[in-house]
């Protein structure tokens, strides 16, 4: 299955709030970012934390914020590994 | 729902500790409790990201209250139980009987030395 997301493509985090475990953390949900470079494809988390085997097998992108996209402040940029399911594209 | 752990940008825990501690272990137990996790996600008991859920839903008074190595070892108590390896019983009987089953005692009779 191709990949998604290409390195420089823009990105918004979905804006999920789930019961369970997830990678996604909540200061970074809803935010647009850019994607860096695929990392490779590994179990999506938040399903193999619920103890099931039927996690989907998914890309990983390194993803990254503008500080003050996060925070409303800050210069500096941050860094996210987050699954193809945390990510939509946002329109250029 | 946002749990405990999830607290990237929420005010009031003061600055970031950022002092060099070299130490991985500051008591034997505590390498004890590394070293039993990592055999028991490596013979296949339970996955790390069921490790991950099960330190995060720490109730969060305890979670706050508790050693990093204390989390690991609620989470593999819990998960021990939850897997069927053990029985609350059975844990806490061993324990002595300060630890509790799923979700109590947020480090147990398993305080550092």
């Amino acid at each position: 299955m191709a990949d998604r997301f290409a390195a420089g493509a823009r990105v918004r985090t979905v804006h999920h709030d789930p019961t369970h475990h997830t990678r996604l953390p909540r200061y970074a949900r809803g935010k647009r970012g850019v994607v860096i470079e695929p990392e490779g494809r590994h179990p999506l988390a938040d399903v193999s934390a619920q103890g099931r085997g039927d996690a989907p097998v998914e890309q990983v992108y390194a993803v990254r914020f503008a500080a003050r996209e996060l925070w409303g402040e800050g210069e500096h940029g941050v860094v996210l590994d987050l699954w193809e399911s945390h990510l939509e594209p946002e329109g250029d | 729902m946002a749990r405990i752990n999830d607290v990237g940008g929420m005010t009031g825990f003061g600055p970031i500790d950022t002092t060099d501690d070299t130490e991985p272990f500051h008591a034997d137990w505590e390498a004890r409790v590394f070293a039993l996790n990592s055999a028991l996600v490596r013979e296949g008991v339970y996955n790390l990201d069921e490790f991950r859920d099960a330190v995060e839903t720490m109730p969060p008074a305890q979670y706050l209250a508790a050693s990093y190595y204390e989390r690991w070892f609620h989470a593999i108590r819990v998960l021990l139980v939850r897997k069927g390896v053990v029985t609350a019983a059975e844990l806490e009987a061993r324990l002595g009987g300060g630890g509790g089953g799923d979700g109590g005692g947020g480090g147990g009779g398993e305080s550092d030395g």
